[in-house]
């Protein structure tokens, strides 16, 4: 494991500098300072012993634990503060900057921030002028986002109007804030007391926001891992099936899917599972020409109809619409870049 | 039984940076117990080479220094090695804290983790317990999903010019591009490379997820400078209809279409169960209002009305 190998000798090479100038450090606190389990830390420390300028001369580290607390019985000045490398200054460089453009982050925390890049570019010299290759930027409606802020930190309940695109509606809910997440977007994660269970709140899609005097009581739950991605379809979720031809391609970069496909022409044929198969109808609209659901049939039959109807619109001379029938349930769509 | 790769880079760099003159190979070979097991001297040769790689990574700075016998001897010296002087407070650390977590590739996440260890071992405060509770709820993410995202964050930090197969959004087939990398932008949890297109002789973006099969880079360096602003953002916003130079007036069920009515820069209600909405009219609009089937209708401009009436027309075939 080449990675595992890099981080970790990159990890003792600091260690060593930290456990100079704290004779007898517990283990618990250097794993923690570390941001390592102490499993991590003690095999680490299996490690230096056998580490030093010459293994023939004896002149190796001599550190060693009872598993409590750490000795390093002959430290020596080999261990300096290193300079940072390239992709380390990058990687909190950019990581900080995108952080600091967050428009909700309290200003305390973004002037902590700013501050604290500063320092860094100075201390990274020339290994910092990589950071400019890469940058990051979230979204988020500022407003919103220091309400919700708010709420968490006071443990108080927020009154929404949200906007859902499954009913192309605005409802309004009363929710408990659990926390607030970016992934390219900004996402709040709350208890939801309209529906009672817990949903996940894009913040552009926020209309209004107000925080209440009742206290949050969100239940316990487990905090789901995010690096699993938003969208955690279920295999119970019904199967649709949509062909696509070389200009609906995007449906697989923007929708999770369980396969897609390729077709002779270009095209594909993405089969994914939706929780509410109605969202679809939406996408079916969008994509015109470029592709269609081939099941289930009630699905495409409830697009087909929905654009006959929108037709009949602009078939009408003076304007009038003569149809006040709403379809069923449709519109999911996130909007294509 | 093999000594670990982490145990040899240790020893390599100790000795190198423990050592006042340039150290020959010869010397380094006989120093560190996991070169004398490499076996013969091609194998040990190329783990060295190896090795050295490994520690510049890590960002070492290692000198290269022939002596008088025209043999080349090694050493990391201390001053060029040593972190600049940096003190940071609690509140400071602690940004950085939450700065050092939203990286979610593998690579940038470990480097975030080792520039807060080498701050650590520097004298940077440790957080205390007491801070998380009053600390902002924001968990910021960046997803890296892209496999293309490694070699062309490696490709732009090296200036190495780069291939790879890309399929254009509405492309069929993939198509090979030769890019001069600059720069990659995260946008709306997307990757895009910004670059020199060779072929094309002009800039171009490219987004990460549409490149197929493996970046790979090419010899040599490149020496064209790379502009101080690169307008990804600007190209992505175009292709998403975010540069509205027009505008349309539609007609919009009552009680419908939110997110229209969000970006709408006047509106006026009919009285029939119906609004009258000007909205920005760029790219991809057609597609867009399509979705909300009867509830909208076009109004002018006419060209638009013409796409609307096309896709629909499309759809209602079946």
């Amino acid at each position: 494991m080449a990675v595992n190998a890099i981080d970790q000798t990159r990890r003792m090479l600091s260690l060593v500098t930290y456990l100079r100038e704290r004779p007898g450090a517990h283990v618990s606190d250097v794993a923690r300072a570390f941001g390592i389990s102490e499993d991590e830390l003690i095999s680490d420390l299996d490690v230096l012993p056998m580490c030093g300028t010459s293994f023939r001369g004896g002149d190796l580290l001599d550190i060693d634990t009872d598993g409590d607390r750490i000795w390093w019985h002959n430290p020596d000045d080999v261990a300096e503060p290193l300079r940072l490398a390239a992709d380390e200054a990058t990687a909190l460089l950019v990581a900080a900057r995108a952080v600091a453009t967050l428009p909700g982050l309290r200003e305390g925390d973004r002037q902590a921030l700013l501050r604290a890049t500063a320092k860094l570019e100075n201390a990274a010299g020339e290994a910092a002028g990589a950071s400019s290759r890469l940058s990051v930027t979230f979204e988020a409606e500022g407003g919103v986002f220091a309400e919700v802020d708010r709420a968490i930190s006071e443990r108080r309940r927020l009154w929404l109007r949200y906007y859902s695109p499954a009913r192309d509606e605005l409802t309004e809910r009363e929710v408990d804030p659990i926390r607030l997440f970016a992934v390219g977007r900004t996402y709040m994660e709350a208890w939801c007391r309209l529906s009672e269970d817990r949903r996940t709140f894009r913040l552009d899609r926020v209309a209004a926001i107000r925080l209440l005097d009742e206290p949050a009581a969100p239940p316990e739950l487990e905090l789901r891992d995010l690096s699993e991605g938003l969208v955690q379809p279920s295999a119970e979720d019904p199967e649709v099936v949509v062909e696509v031809g070389p200009g609906g391609r995007w449906v697989a970069e923007y929708y999770a899917h369980d396969s897609a496909v390729e077709l002779p022409d270009g095209g594909l044929r993405i089969t994914l599972r939706a929780s509410a198969p109605a969202l679809l109808r939406r996408l079916a609209l969008r994509l015109g020409a470029d592709g269609r659901i081939l099941s289930p049939p009630e699905l495409a039959e409830s697009a087909r109809l929905a654009a006959v109807e929108a037709l009949a619109a602009y078939e009408v001379q003076d304007g009038h619409d003569g149809y006040d029938g709403r379809g069923p349930d449709g519109h999911g769509y996130d909007g294509h870049e | 039984m093999a000594i670990a790769k982490a145990e040899r880079l240790m020893n390599l760099a100790l000795c190198l940076l423990g050592t006042r003159r340039p150290l020959s190979k010869r010397e380094l070979r006989g120093s560190i117990e996991a070169y004398l097991e490499a076996g013969g001297d091609d194998s040990f040769n190329r783990m060295f080479e190896r090795d050295k790689e490994d520690l510049r990574e890590l960002g070492l700075i290692i000198d290269t220094v022939e002596n008088l016998d025209g043999e080349t001897g090694y050493l990391a010296r201390r001053d060029s090695n040593r972190l600049p002087a940096i003190t940071l407070d609690a509140e400071e650390a602690a940004a950085l804290g939450l700065a050092a977590k939203v990286w979610q590739q593998a690579r940038l996440a470990g480097a975030a983790s080792g520039a807060l260890q080498k701050l650590r071992a520097a004298g940077m405060p440790e957080a205390e317990d007491a801070y998380e509770v009053h600390h902002s709820a924001l968990e910021p993410r960046i997803p890296v999903h892209e496999a293309a995202f490694e070699p062309l964050m490696l490709a732009c930090r090296d200036r190495r010019p780069v291939v790879f197969d890309y399929r254009k959004a509405n492309a069929a087939r993939p198509e090979q591009r030769h890019v001069e990398p600059w720069t990659l932008e995260c946008w709306r949890g997307h990757w895009y490379l910004a670059g020199w297109d060779r072929d094309r002789g002009a800039e171009r973006v490219f987004r990460l997820s549409r490149i197929t099969g493996r970046v790979r880079s090419r010899a040599g360096v490149f020496s064209a400078p790379v502009p101080d602003v690169v307008t990804v953002r600007e190209t992505v916003e175009s292709w998403a209809g975010e540069s509205a130079t027009r505008s349309a007036l539609i007609k919009l069920r009552s009680g419908c279409g939110y997110p229209l009515r969000a970006k709408a820069l006047s509106s006026r209600a009919l009285g029939d169960g119906w609004d009258e909405l000007e909205i920005p009219y760029g790219h991809g609009l057609d597609a867009w209002l399509v979705e909300f089937g009867p509830d909208v209708v076009v109004v002018e401009p006419a060209d638009l009305r013409a796409d609307v009436v096309e896709r629909l027309r499309a759809v209602a075939k079946g």
